[in-house]
């Protein structure tokens, strides 16, 4: 692995659960509604330090979408996804713009969240509470 | 300085014409002077119709007179005196009309009232240019006549010929004054009077030269100045080209092949236990030095053949090197321990000379300061350090850098430090005025090179593009390069070939990226290496020799695809999966 690039965040931030590496920003929060398979996922304005992975079609909740998983470049575990494209017009407000599990990042004040044994598992999809 | 001296042929033939004045209707009618008209017949050739409308070459936009005459003038000034005059009759294309060919005997003669009279009935439309040329005519006669003392008559030429003209007064003033002292007026040699006139009347053709028409008066060597540029054309539309300017010929279109460019693997080094982060050739080419996760640097050693061979292993650090710097003479290195320590180098003997540290925080960037006399460093605390090279701390400027991973560089002429102060920010910093410029960029900055002039600056960025800025003056961008893959890592590029003509850069994806510099064009990606290419270094004294570093934990030496007999053994074929590789364990 090369020497890497990361860059240092201010502020308060929610950082890769492995490894510390500054993800995103508390202030870049857009929605804090999103699921995932391990449970909550908040969706980001932008995040730093991530690399991208292939995009694909996937069926969500809330409709097709075209997404990219999104890796943390230090550790390399998979944080969350990016929505390049949405196929309906009413979730266009995504593309752009990522999701990161709760359950793989660590939070402003160090929390963590833990998946409950009998965690519920919803097909990898994403869905807004309104 | 073309002129020549006139020779037989064509001072028999001028006065022949002068005889019989020949209207050569080509450029003077295009004047449209009266001239011809008033003049005898047209020199009968058959095969010519000798309008300004013949033209030659496949375009259609080379005039057949122009080209023939400005063969002829070219004949003319390589001495082909013989070959110039055929040349002109053969083709009916007299290289000066009758009347300037006349015009130009008389100057060379010194018969100045002719010339005069000549010059007017050239029949040049511009009047100024008649005066001018006229001015000059007559200065010279004044000149000449004040030499062999007739001062009467100098002075009657210029209350009489040369004040009627009505310009230059200046110059008329100076010449009445030289009348009074003559000592004071210009002699260009002090050598006999009949080379001296001739030399002076040289110039005086020289200067009509530039008043005159080029139609009139053909300028001299036109046909190498064209040749010339089409050559200069040429070369820079090659897009390979990585060759010494000798080696341009006439006989075809120089374009370089792929061949010019180093694109076979000619050797390995293989000395590093880890991952290799960066490499430098050094200012003389002699040597290359790498550093490498493994905690040590290596000086390499370019043998006369072009084989490389280890040097010194520079044990000392107890982090990953991230960098290794030349100083200016290439005697000494420094090294830089990430958020450890620097350490300064003496190349031949390999011994660590000195440390420098600062407490509780570290340098993850540095450089020579460019009288070798300090080393600058961006340190983990985002302040950039210099010290004396004793160690002493000789400045330190703070607050300047948000991220802590940044490159910082100092231009040869010691006048701008250059460092990334914002994400996406660089920030030229003038030392001694104490003013910044600032490079915006789009994206984040991953790091960044100058070039050898330092005119031009060569940034990467975060979202895999290369872009190269103009940094005399206001920085402009100039050229954006794309192609290599970049993610995680900080993927070094840099300038290399004939004139730094070619970018060069490592790539996530294991390959070295070669781009024309001026077109942007990708023009080779090498592969070869097992793991990302992190660095490159171009030789800068040898246009054929690229280095590369790689997280495979080797550095490969990039050639020439041209299998030399002498260095079949060292050499390396491309598609090397199964060809022999020849392994240098570099001791």
């Amino acid at each position: 692995m090369g020497r890497l690039f990361v860059v240092n965040l201010e502020g308060k931030i929610y950082s890769c659960k492995h490894c510390k590496t500054h993800l995103a920003l508390c202030e870049d929060i857009i929605s804090k509604s999103f699921h995932c398979k391990h449970g909550k996922a908040y969706l980001f304005n932008k995040v730093a330090n991530v690399s991208i992975g292939e995009t694909e079609e996937r069926m969500m909740m809330t409709g097709k979408h075209t997404v990219a998983d999104i890796f943390c470049v230090s550790c390399g575990s998979i944080v969350g996804w990016r929505y390049e494209t949405a196929h309906e017009k009413s979730q266009k407000y995504k593309e752009g713009k990522s999701v990161l599990e709760r359950f793989k990042i660590s939070g402003p004040d160090g929390s963590n969240y833990w998946v409950s044994s009998q965690g519920r598992h919803i097909g990898g999809s994403d869905a807004d509470d309104v | 300085m073309g002129v020549v001296e006139d020779t037989e042929p064509p001072l028999k033939r001028a006065k022949t014409l002068a005889d019989e004045p020949n209207g050569f209707s080509g450029n003077s009618s295009v004047r449209g002077s009266s001239v011809n008209s008033s003049l005898g017949d047209l020199m009968a050739r058959p095969l010519t119709s000798q309008g300004d409308e013949e033209t030659i070459g496949s375009k259609g936009v080379i005039r057949k007179s122009e080209f023939v005459r400005i063969i002829t003038k070219a004949l003319y000034s390589l001495g082909y005196d013989k070959a110039g005059a055929m040349l002109e009759e053969e083709s009916g294309f007299p290289l000066h009309n009758s009347i300037v060919k006349v015009f130009l005997q008389q100057v060379k003669d010194g018969k100045w009232d002719e010339s005069v009279v000549s010059l007017h009935r050239i029949g040049l439309p511009d009047e100024t240019a008649v005066k001018s040329a006229s001015f000059l005519l007559l200065e010279q006669k004044f000149f000449e006549l004040l030499k062999i003392e007739k001062i009467v008559d100098a002075l009657g030429t210029l209350r009489n010929e040369i004040v009627p003209l009505h310009i230059n007064s200046k110059r008329v003033h100076e010449l009445a004054s030289s009348l009074i002292s003559p000592s004071n007026f210009i002699s260009h040699t002090s050598s006999a009077p009949g080379k001296e006139s001739v030399n002076a009347r040289s110039k005086v053709l020289e200067e009509l030269q530039n008043l005159l028409p080029a139609s009139v008066m053909i300028p001299e060597k036109r046909l190498e100045y064209l040749v010339e540029n089409s050559l200069h054309i040429q070369r820079d539309s090659c897009v390979f080209h990585n060759t010494l300017d000798s080696d341009l010929s006439l006989f075809s279109d120089h374009q370089c092949g792929k061949h010019q460019i180093p694109s076979q693997t000619v050797q390995i080094l293989e000395s590093h236990t880890d991952e290799v982060w960066f490499l430098q050739f050094s200012h003389n080419g002699k040597y290359l030095a790498s550093s490498s996760k493994d905690q040590t640097a290596i000086i390499w050693e370019i043998n006369a053949d072009g084989h490389i061979s280890l040097k010194h292993t520079l044990v000392g650090h107890q982090k990953p090197v991230i960098a290794i710097l030349w100083s200016h003479d290439d005697r000494q290195v420094i090294t830089c321990g990430a958020e450890e320590v620097i350490r300064r180098w003496d190349v031949d003997s390999g011994d660590c000379v000195h440390t420098y540290e600062k407490g509780g925080m570290g340098p993850i960037s540095c450089g020579w300061s460019p009288d070798g006399q300090g080393i600058i460093a961006g340190m983990t605390d985002r302040s950039i350090c210099m010290w004396d090279l004793d160690g002493r701390e000789m400045e330190c400027w703070k607050g300047q850098r948000t991220q802590k991973v940044s490159d910082i560089a100092m231009t040869d002429d010691g006048k701008w430090l250059v460092s990334v102060c914002k994400d996406s920010v660089i920030s030229l910093f003038d030392r001694e005025a104490n003013l910044e410029r600032l490079i915006e960029e789009e994206d984040m900055i991953t790091s960044f090179s100058l070039s050898n002039d330092n005119k031009y600056l060569l940034v990467n960025l975060l979202n895999q593009e290369i872009r190269l800025w103009n940094i005399e003056g206001d920085p402009k961008i100039v050229s954006r390069y794309k192609g290599h893959k970049r993610s995680r890592f900080i993927i070094r590029s840099c300038f290399g070939g004939y004139k730094q003509g070619f970018i060069a850069s490592g790539s996530e994806d294991s390959q070295v990226y070669i781009w024309h510099r001026s077109t942007g064009k990708l023009i080779v990606e090498l592969p070869g290496h097992a793991g990302a290419v992190n660095c490159v270094s171009w030789n800068p004294t040898n246009l054929h020799m690229l280095a590369s570093a790689s997280d495979d934990g080797t550095i490969r030496i990039w050639g020439l695809d041209r299998i030399n007999p002498q260095n079949q053994k060292k050499q390396v074929q491309a598609s090397s999966s199964n060809g022999v590789l020849h392994r240098c364990n570099g001791n």
